[in-house]
Parts: C-alpha cells; sequence; structure tokens
C-alpha cells in the first residue's frame, strides 16, 4: 500500500482529536507541490535523470575535498533567513525561519559554457538561454598571463548569495545563474508551517496534560490519605497498582538491558500488559468505591493520552521523511542527503512523552511511598525498627544487633566505625512515624519477624520450631 | 531454616533485571547455591570467553561475603589454580551493604584489569610482570581452549 494512503487512514482510525488531525503532515498537497516542481524543472530540461547525474557530480565533488577548484556544475541551497535558526529550534515554540531553496548554475564567464560535462546537448542549450536571459555579468574578470584556471582571479560586485551556511562558494572565472522556481519554495515554507504548527500543539498538549495530572494528583493523595483510618486497605491496593505500574516500564525500560525510550508499538505492549496484570490480580477490583475507580480511569486516560501523542508524533514524522525523500526521488535535487540538519523533525513525540511520565511520577505517583525507598539495606525490607547512626545511614534496628554482634563495628554504607557505639537512643522517631502510617501492614509482619528472631537469639534454634504454625 | 527476604528479593532481582554478560541462577534444591557464567570483556585477554563460576551464600551472609570460585580453566595473576580469586570486596573489604550482583560485576571487572602486583597466583603474576605481552598471549590461548 502507498504510504499516503496508509498515512491517511491511520489520522482517521486512532482516534485522534481532530486538532491533531487538522495539525497533522499534508503529506497529498506536499506531493502536489512536488509534482509541479517537477513540471518546472523539466520545463528547463532538468529531467530527473539529468539532474540525477549531476547530483552524482556534486557528491563526487564533495568527497573529493582536496580538490578545491573542481569544477561544481550545480549547487541547491535551503538557505534560512540569517538569524539564531538554531536557537529558534531549540526553544519549540518560535516559529521556524522561512527557507529559500535556491537552483544555481556555473557558466564560465570568458564562453559562457556551463560547467559541466554531463549535461545532454538539449539540456545545456535551455541553461544556457537561461543565462542569456538573466542578463550580462556584473562580474569583471582578470586574467593573469600564465593563465591556468587557478589564477584565475574574480570580483563580485553584486548578485552576491547572501553569506552565511548557505553560500555558494565564490569561484574564479565564473557567473552564478539562478534557475527560476516557486514549487520549491512554496514546499518547504508549508512543510516548515506545519512544523512549527505541531510544536504550538505540543505545547499546548503538554500544558493540557500538566492541568489533568495536577487534578489526578490531589485526588489521589485524598484517596490515600493516611490520617484516615478508612483508607488504609485503599492506599495499600493504590501501592500495588503504581508499585505494577513502575516495573511495568511501559515508556522507558527500567532495567539493565532496556533503559531507552520505547516506541508506541512497545510502550502499547506494555501498557497493555500493565493493564492486563492489575485485572488479573484483583487490584481493580479491590478499589470497589466508585470515586477509586474513576481516578484508575484517569490515570489509564492520562496513559493513552501520552501513547497516542507518541505515535502521532511518530507517523508525522514517518511522513516527513516520506515526502522528502519522494522530493529527492522526483527531483533529483538531494535535499534529504544534503540538508539533514536544517529540516530536522522536532522531537515531538519523545518530549511530550517524557515530560508527562516525569509530572505522572512527581505528581501522582510521588503521593504513594513505595516500599523499596524505605527498605533497609541489610536485610532489604522495611526499616523498621529505624535507627540512624552518626553517619547519617539509617538500618533497621534487628540489622544492626546482628551487626554488633558480630562485631562488624562499621556502617555497611560508608565504613565509618558507626555501628558499634549505636543503641535505641539513635531510633528515627520520625521515620518510625512515618512507616507506620504509611506502611501499617509491613510494619506489622516485620516485628513479628523480630520478635521471633530475638527468639532465636535467646533461645536458638529450637524456639523457631516451636513458634511454627503447621 | 526460611531463606531471609534479602537472598529471594537479591535472586529476583538477578533473574528479572540481569546484568549484561553476567548470569547467575540459584539451585532449585539450594537456593543458596549459584550457578555463574561470566562473559569476558571486550578488549581483553578473555574477550569471547564465557567463565563458569560457583557461588554459595554462608549461612551468616550477608555478615559475611558470599564464597565464589572459577570452574573454568582461567590464567590471571589473581586467580589460582583451583579458581580462587583473589578480591579486596570478597575478603577485607566485604561490606554487608554490597550484593551478588555488585560482586560479580566486580569479578567482570577483574577480568579486564589483570593486578600483578597484587597476585593470588604467583607464578602467573610472575610470568604476566616479566613479559606481559606472552601472558596476554597466553591468557588468551587458554580463554580460546576453556571458556568456551
Ligand atoms: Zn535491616
Ligand atoms: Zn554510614
Amino acid at each position: 500500500m502507498k504510504f499516503g494512503h496508509v498515512f491517511k487512514e491511520t489520522l482517521k482510525n486512532e482516534g485522534f482529536p481532530p486538532a491533531w488531525v487538522e495539525s497533522a503532515i499534508s503529506y497529498s498537497q506536499l506531493k502536489k507541490c512536488i509534482n509541479r516542481l517537477t513540471t518546472e524543472l523539466a520545463a528547463v530540461g532538468l529531467t530527473p535523470t539529468t539532474l540525477g547525474a549531476l547530483l552524482k557530480h556534486v557528491e563526487d565533488y564533495n568527497a573529493a575535498t582536496a580538490v578545491e577548484d573542481e569544477p561544481r556544475p550545480f549547487e541547491y541551497i535551503l538557505s534560512e533567513q540569517p538569524g539564531p535558526g538554531s536557537d529558534a529550534l531549540a526553544h519549540g515554540r518560535a516559529a521556524r525561519k522561512p527557507f529559500h531553496p535556491k537552483l544555481l548554475f556555473h557558466v564560465s564567464e570568458a564562453t559562457g559554457e556551463l560547467l559541466s560535462a554531463t549535461l545532454d546537448e538539449d539540456t545545456r542549450k535551455k541553461l544556457q538561454m537561461l543565462a542569456v536571459e538573466s542578463g550580462i555579468s556584473d562580474r569583471r574578470v582578470f586574467e593573469e598571463p600564465d593563465a591556468d584556471r587557478k589564477s584565475l582571479a574574480c570580483h563580485e560586485t553584486t548578485h552576491v548569495p547572501r553569506p552565511g551556511n548557505g553560500a555558494p562558494r565564490q569561484r574564479p572565472g565564473c557567473r552564478t545563474v539562478e534557475i527560476p522556481l516557486t514549487s520549491d519554495s512554496e514546499f518547504f515554507a508549508k512543510l516548515a508551517a506545519e512544523l512549527s504548527g505541531l510544536e504550538a500543539l505540543q505545547a499546548r498538549e503538554r500544558r493540557d496534560m500538566h492541568t489533568q495530572i495536577e487534578a489526578l494528583g490531589k485526588q489521589v493523595a485524598k484517596l490515600t490519605d493516611p490520617d484516615h483510618r478508612s483508607n488504609r486497605k485503599i492506599l495499600a491496593v493504590w501501592r500495588q497498582i503504581f508499585q505494577a505500574y513502575v516495573e511495568s516500564g511501559i515508556f522507558f525500560g527500567t532495567t539493565e538491558q532496556d533503559h531507552t525510550a520505547h516506541d508506541a508499538d512497545k510502550a502499547t505492549v506494555r501498557f497493555h500488559e500493565f493493564a492486563n496484570k492489575i485485572a488479573s490480580t484483583g487490584l481493580v477490583d479491590k478499589l470497589k468505591k466508585p470515586e477509586n475507580v474513576r481516578a484508575l480511569n484517569t490515570f489509564m486516560n492520562i496513559n493513552r493520552e501520552i501513547l497516542q501523542g507518541l505515535r502521532f508524533g511518530e507517523i508525522n514524522r514517518m511522513a516527513m521523511m516520506k515526502i522528502l525523500k519522494k522530493f529527492d526521488k522526483q527531483t533529483a535535487l538531494g535535499v534529504k542527503a544534503s540538508f539533514p540538519a536544517k529540516i530536522e523533525y522536532p522531537e515531538f513525540s519523545e518530549h511530550l512523552a517524557k515530560a508527562v511520565c516525569a509530572e505522572v511520577n512527581t505528581q501522582i505517583l510521588a503521593h504513594v511511598p513505595q516500599i523499596d525507598d524505605y527498605s533497609c539495606p541489610m536485610c532489604m525490607d522495611l526499616k523498621w525498627r529505624p535507627v540512624k547512626l552518626r553517619c547519617g545511614h539509617t538500618f533497621c534496628i534487628r540489622c544492626l544487633i546482628v551487626m554488633q554482634n558480630e562485631k562488624q563495628h562499621k556502617c555497611p554504607l560508608c565504613r565509618e566505625p558507626t555501628v558499634v557505639d549505636a543503641n535505641s537512643d539513635n531510633l528515627d522517631l520520625a521515620l518510625a512515624e512515618f512507616l507506620k502510617k504509611w506502611f501499617p501492614d509491613e510494619v506489622k509482619a516485620k516485628q513479628k519477624y523480630n520478635e521471633r528472631m530475638a527468639g532465636i537469639d535467646e533461645y536458638g534454634e529450637v524456639y523457631d520450631g516451636k513458634c511454627m504454625v503447621m | 531454616m526460611s531463606l531471609p527476604k534479602r537472598i529471594i528479593k537479591e535472586t529476583e532481582r538477578l533473574m528479572a533485571d540481569p546484568v549484561p554478560g553476567i548470569s547467575a541462577v540459584p539451585h532449585e534444591d539450594n537456593l543458596r547455591y549459584f550457578d555463574v557464567t561470566i562473559e569476558g570483556p571486550s578488549q581483553s585477554p578473555y574477550e569471547k570467553g564465557i567463565f563458569q563460576l560457583e557461588l554459595f551464600l554462608p549461612d551468616d551472609y550477608p555478615m559475611t561475603p558470599p564464597k565464589i570460585r572459577f570452574l573454568t580453566k582461567i590464567y590471571h595473576p589473581n586467580i589460582d589454580r583451583l579458581g580462587r580469586i583473589c578480591l579486596d570486596v570478597l575478603k577485607s573489604n566485604w561490606s554487608p551493604a554490597l550484593q551478588i550482583r555488585t560482586i560479580l560485576l566486580s569479578i567482570q571487572a577483574l577480568l579486564g584489569a589483570p593486578n600483578p602486583d597484587d597476585p593470588l597466583a604467583n607464578d602467573v603474576a610472575q610470568d604476566w610482570k616479566k613479559d606481559e605481552k606472552g601472558a596476554i598471549e597466553t591468557a588468551r590461548q587458554w580463554t580460546q581452549q576453556y571458556a568456551k
């Protein structure tokens, strides 16, 4: 299937908001621009085949940079208006500067001959006519007595192309002829405007998501507030949901072997895995109260929106790459290969996904503390009861007792001799309060374990047997 | 005695989020005993070698370090004929905050940076100091021959 068709169908069927669809790259209109440009070029004898041969010549020229003065038959320049173009890109919202593409040929001042051996007779004639039409040269040519090409001097007076990256190099003894084209300017102006539009859309979307996320964050904080005893059960459920969410690594890998941003396909798969997991483990059913279910739905919808943004960004990026490829294929002007920096696609989807995911973390997930952030580096269980050593590191009291019994005097994290003189005065009461409030079940379990282990310390392994409930 | 939560957690993470180039799988009938493989680091004489090790967590782990040795024959100044490893974090510099994965990473790093000034295998270390090029070549040959 042709890409144009696939693109159109995707825009129609993926359920994107209408405002997004309107901002999408107008692939078919750009395609028409290319068709008009092909006609314009053919009118001066520049069929794709001819231009392709010329382009090859230019590429060879560029590759052989050592040979500075090789004749260069033509240049196609995408010059931007002077100005801090890269800054504008970095700030995203600033409008892109319009492109001013130019197709330039060089003719020998002395003979009026085109500086290319690869043109067929017909094209050569047409271009020479253009050169004559565009008037007598403004340049004066001084020929040195021992005239080889390198010593030819050439002074340009007017008609000097704008300085900057896109300026063609001055060439001795030749005149620059610009082929009058309009459809290419149209093409690039349209593309640039659409890219700006996509950037603006991204900024709007980001603000909108921010509002949604902030509101949901407040709601989750209310629903899980441990000061209300009735929330305790639901707090544990939300914690498990968010833990499953983080572990699913939907938009970014979180493992050693996968720590990059995911594309829309992979993120979608991961999202469905997450949704299945919380449904199949019964977490969704445990939410019970309608306000909890509503909050979860909002959370899922925010994630779906990030996914859609990712997908939308991807197909637009693809559309841009395809249309530039088509531009080159039909005109042989070599835009895609020669000027990648200027027509780089804005990091639409990835930026949005990254920014929004960061907000989901800080505004929503952070309301429900996870046990891993409060686990003891020794036993990897909840730090209950927490003892803060002089060096500032905190362990559970059980592990410190074990360390002291084993004459392990140094802190496992910093190796300062702070374990030896720790005692129950060093209990971190504020942290203990916090843990009791947010992890009531885990605290109970750990307390039981500690009591059992203390019993073993006192009475030996037998104690363990006595307590076993068979 | 049941398996401490720490060992369960470390094992889970080793399975779910393995370190590239390293694997550690516990025995079904003894969860304190692991079969370990380490890939030789690239740009070292051990490159492309796959080394088998055994790792055992003693009863008082993590108060004492894991016991670990190479099963694959290896030519290295800090590893002796019995596969024992001379690595400070496995002895005097052990800390209970270190884990199986951090230890295995240290061993992988040791393969990339042999230290003949702190030898365990004295004969190898002497060769290494006398003729480093020759020693590296021997290490490469042993890797090709044994670490498959
Ligand atoms: Zn502990
Ligand atoms: Zn410390």
